[in-house]
């Protein structure tokens, strides 16, 4: 059952005039250099951005298309980056709206959804089967980190078992600001695919599974280093489920003040030279944190901030929101590419974000065109010049 | 459907990748930005690279006998690009090529480039393209050159058919055509539209694709102004507003734009976005009119602002002073007027043509007396597009979900062309509503016919517009 008011989507997809602004407007004053990624790295018809999609979507929910899954292909080729809500005239959310599109036709067979929701169901996280091997990188921190306790490490299921650096630079600084923190014993995944893809009461069910984990672990406060996670454990889980959950801080919103206070301090870094920050869509254009992390890049001794020609609410999505990266992956990576040549463009040395899902593909996105820019996580520079 | 053997034809020539017959996508092609039209399924949709491809696309829609609809932005918004039924929609985005020749002051530019992308790479070398359409950030260059578009900027420089100097056409048996200047093979690029004779690109300016499709266009470009006067002038009388307007462009007073609001009408703008652009709350009066003087210098901008504010006066009006109107439509022209017409949540249908100034208050009442009749909310404003005319862009509102609504708009509309025309009113092209409007021209059509008989005689290109000829 859907838990969305059709007749209000539908109200709210009559507000798209079929301007095409959201497609690839250069518009300086505003900060954009283009605005859908997939348009731009795709063959380029009108369903590859979002004028097209929703008109794709009116017609699947009117029944003027029939409810296949190739017809729906275009409503899924999209990062629900939101950089058509930034830019769009009309007083509507067009992504928001995708993702809601998303839910109301999800009895439209598509297999990679089905099997993400799936294996996140039966194994807790998209990747493995064995879900306790997330939390194998606490044995190589040197020190203990409990199963409980008032602040709680919420990893991730990219961090924890594709990039376990980011979580164990994540627990060194903890440890060093003087944080004791606590890594549930069998974290489960947040769920955020599930409602992006469509899967919703799916993502209900495990988010009320996620949470009573949670709750059991003592939490009153949790951190992330996933805008993913972070995303759905402070919004989703409250505005669309009603759940009651504990105060959600992004790192680099929670270390913000420990470094400002001088409570974590960071010493000069001698192979940084200029750096360039990715806002990842879910942290920046979802929930506005955008300065934190460019506050802390900028108090890291000899680090050069250089910003690239589009950041912050215009900033170019890294290609594997919106579950692209598992249902067109090489359309994902081709997205990623394209950012890592923003990054070239202005010479940058290294790019950080805060978000294992961008930097998974961003890396990927590098490697394709053989450049030879650092991707790293923010955490991870910060473990670095901790002292 | 288009045939099979003829998508294999076109996947040879632009790749697989860039040919499609998916339902999906054909029904994205079947409308454009035009509001209250009927969509229109094509047969095929293909997106070639280059004026090459173009040729070859064009050459197999003709031994098929397919009917061909160019379109590149898709932003236009009285059904210029509307397919026909099986047709072959080519989509131009891709002929995205940009070359500036800086000492003719002029750029040449593919088929797919928009004015915003234009903007910035003019901007780099202290130039613009001085006409800007309000939809500037989706529409191109090209796109606004086929249908003869207007906006800031046009109360000095025109429409934009006045700045073009040349353009690449493929014609609709594949033959490759470049008009102006340079058509000399030998010619050092576009300096110069009226050579060898008959302004053949003037035929294709305003044509909506019907005569051939445009494949890159040179536009005339200038050194950017330095030096801007943003004021507001109000006025009692329609004849003082219009007399004012008159003698702006009569003493060369540069108003690069100069708007003309009703009393009401801008009261509604300025209730939707006046607090969003920070203009200051004002009682409106009558008529106002916002202009922005641009200059390249100076002197030559406080001189005109000061002899604006003594017309004014003359004319029986009142400096008002509020500069952030004016300011905003200019400085913010490729935003200020996709916002204003997007805010609300009302769909509209535009019926966009020109008046003389002196003649502006004839849309308005006609506009009025439409929306009376059929009961309706709408507005029209307008600004001086050039040496003595005037655009107006009346837009009648409707409610998307409400079928009787849009239905009373249609044939609103419909009536409002026929009215418009008989006050002395012009469209900027033949857009096919205008088929039913207009009366009296018959050997202006007759000769019409014949110009389209000879260059496209199996009448496949775009043949719903041009009053369906």
């Amino acid at each position: 059952m859907t838990t969305i008011d059709l007749d209000e989507l539908l109200e709210n997809l009559a507000q798209c005039r079929r301007c095409g602004i959201c497609r690839n407007a250069v518009y300086e004053d505003k900060g954009f250099d283009g605005v859908c990624p997939v348009w731009k790295n795709s063959a380029g018809f009108e369903t590859s951005f979002m004028r097209g999609r929703i008109q794709v979507a009116l017609a699947l929910l009117d029944g003027r298309l029939e409810k296949t899954e190739e017809n729906a292909e275009s409503l899924f080729s999209c990062t629900l980056c939101g950089n058509c809500t930034s830019i769009c005239a009309a007083e509507f959310d067009p992504a928001k709206c995708l993702e809601s599109v998303r839910e109301v036709l999800n009895e439209i067979p598509n297999a990679v959804r089905d099997t993400i929701a799936k294996k996140i169901l039966e194994n807790n996280n998209p990747y493995v089967d064995e879900n306790k091997t997330r939390r194998d990188w606490v044995k190589e921190v040197g020190f203990d980190i409990p199963g409980t306790g008032e602040v709680l490490y919420f990893t991730g299921c990219t961090a924890g078992l594709k990039l376990p650096e980011t979580a164990k630079s994540t627990a060194k600084v903890l440890n060093a600001a003087g944080v004791n923190f606590a890594v549930l014993e069998e974290e489960p995944c947040c769920g955020s695919v599930m409602i992006r893809t469509g899967m919703v009461e799916e993502a209900k069910k495990n988010a009320e599974k996620a949470l009573e984990m949670i709750a059991k672990s003592g939490a009153k406060k949790i951190v992330v280093t996933c805008a993913g996670c972070l995303k759905t454990l402070r919004e989703d889980y409250s505005e669309r489920f009603g759940l009651d959950v504990p105060e959600v801080l992004h790192m680099v919103e929670y270390l913000k003040p420990l470094i400002e206070s001088g409570k974590l301090k960071l010493k000069k870094s001698s192979e940084i030279k200029k750096i360039t920050w990715h806002d990842p869509c879910h942290l920046g254009r979802a929930l506005g944190v955008y300065e934190e992390p460019r506050d802390i890049l900028k108090a890291i001794p000899g680090v050069e901030l250089v910003e690239m020609e589009t950041n912050r609410e215009a900033a170019m999505c890294c290609g594997s929101g919106g579950g692209l990266r598992s249902y067109d992956g090489n359309l994902a990576k081709k997205i990623a590419s394209d950012r890592i040549q923003d990054a070239e463009a202005i010479d940058a040395d290294i790019l950080a974000t805060a978000c294992p899902f961008c930097e998974h593909n961003l890396k990927d996105g590098a490697n394709r065109i053989g450049s030879k820019i650092r991707v790293v996580d923010i955490l991870d520079l910060i473990s670095k010049q901790l002292q | 459907m288009v045939d099979k053997k003829v998508i294999t034809e076109l996947s040879e020539i632009v790749g697989e990748e860039f040919v499609s017959t998916k339902q999906d996508i054909l029904l994205a092609y079947s409308v454009s930005a035009s509001m209250a039209s009927d969509a229109v399924l094509p047969g095929a949709v293909v997106r070639p690279v280059d004026t090459e491809q173009v040729s070859k696309i064009l050459q197999v829609a003709a031994r098929y006998n397919i009917p061909v609809t160019p379109r590149s932005g898709g932003s236009s918004l009285q059904e210029e690009v509307i397919p026909e039924p099986d047709g072959l929609v080519i989509e131009l985005m891709r002929l995205d090529k940009i070359k500036l020749h800086k000492e003719l002051r002029s750029v040449t530019v593919g088929s797919g480039v928009t004015y915003g992308v234009l903007e910035k790479f003019l901007k780099e070398h202290d130039l613009f393209l001085p006409v800007y359409p309000e939809s500037a950030l989706v529409c191109t260059v090209a796109g606004n050159v086929a249908v003869n578009g207007a906006g800031p900027g046009s109360s000095h420089f025109g429409c934009t058919g006045e700045l073009v100097l040349g353009v690449e056409i493929v014609l609709p048996d594949g033959k490759i055509i470049t008009t102006g200047s340079e058509a000399n093979p030998y010619s050092p690029g576009p300096f110069q539209r009226y050579s060898f004779g008959p302004d053949i690109t003037g035929l294709f300016i305003g044509s909506l694709g019907s005569f051939g499709i445009i494949t890159k266009v040179s536009m005339k470009v200038f050194k950017r102004h330095k030096y801007y006067d943003h004021n507001t002038f109000g006025f009692e009388t329609h004849e003082q507003a219009e007399q004012f307007m008159v003698d702006v462009k009569q003493n060369d007073i540069n108003g690069v734009f100069t708007s003309l609001y009703e009393g009401p009408v801008l009261e509604l703008f300025m209730d939707m976005i006046g607090e969003e652009l920070g203009v200051p709350k004002y009682e409106w009066p009558f008529r106002t009119v916002s202009m922005t003087i641009g200059r390249v210098r100076e002197d030559m901008m406080r001189s005109d602002a000061e002899l604006a504010k003594k017309l004014c006066e003359k004319h029986g009006g009142h400096v008002i002073g509020i500069s952030q109107l004016p300011y905003q439509e200019w400085n913010g022209r490729l935003w200020f007027f996709v916002r204003a017409c997007y805010v609300h949540g009302w769909h509209w249908r535009t019926l966009y043509h020109h008046q003389t100034p002196i003649n502006a208050h004839r849309s308005v009442e006609e506009i009025r007396d439409v929306m009376e009749k059929y009961g309706f909310l709408g507005h029209t404003a307008g600004f001086a597009s050039g040496h003595s005319s005037f655009n107006a862009y009346p837009h009648l509102y409707f409610d998307p979900q409400d079928p009787e609504d849009e239905q009373k708009i249609r044939d609103a509309h419909k009536e409002l062309a026929k009215t418009l025309f008989k006050t002395g009113a012009v469209p900027f092209k033949l857009a096919p509503y205008w088929a039913d409007a207009i009366e009296g021209m018959d050997n202006y059509m007759a000769f019409l016919e014949l110009v389209k008989k000879t260059i496209d005689p199996k009448k496949l290109m775009n043949p719903r517009v041009l009053g369906g000829l």
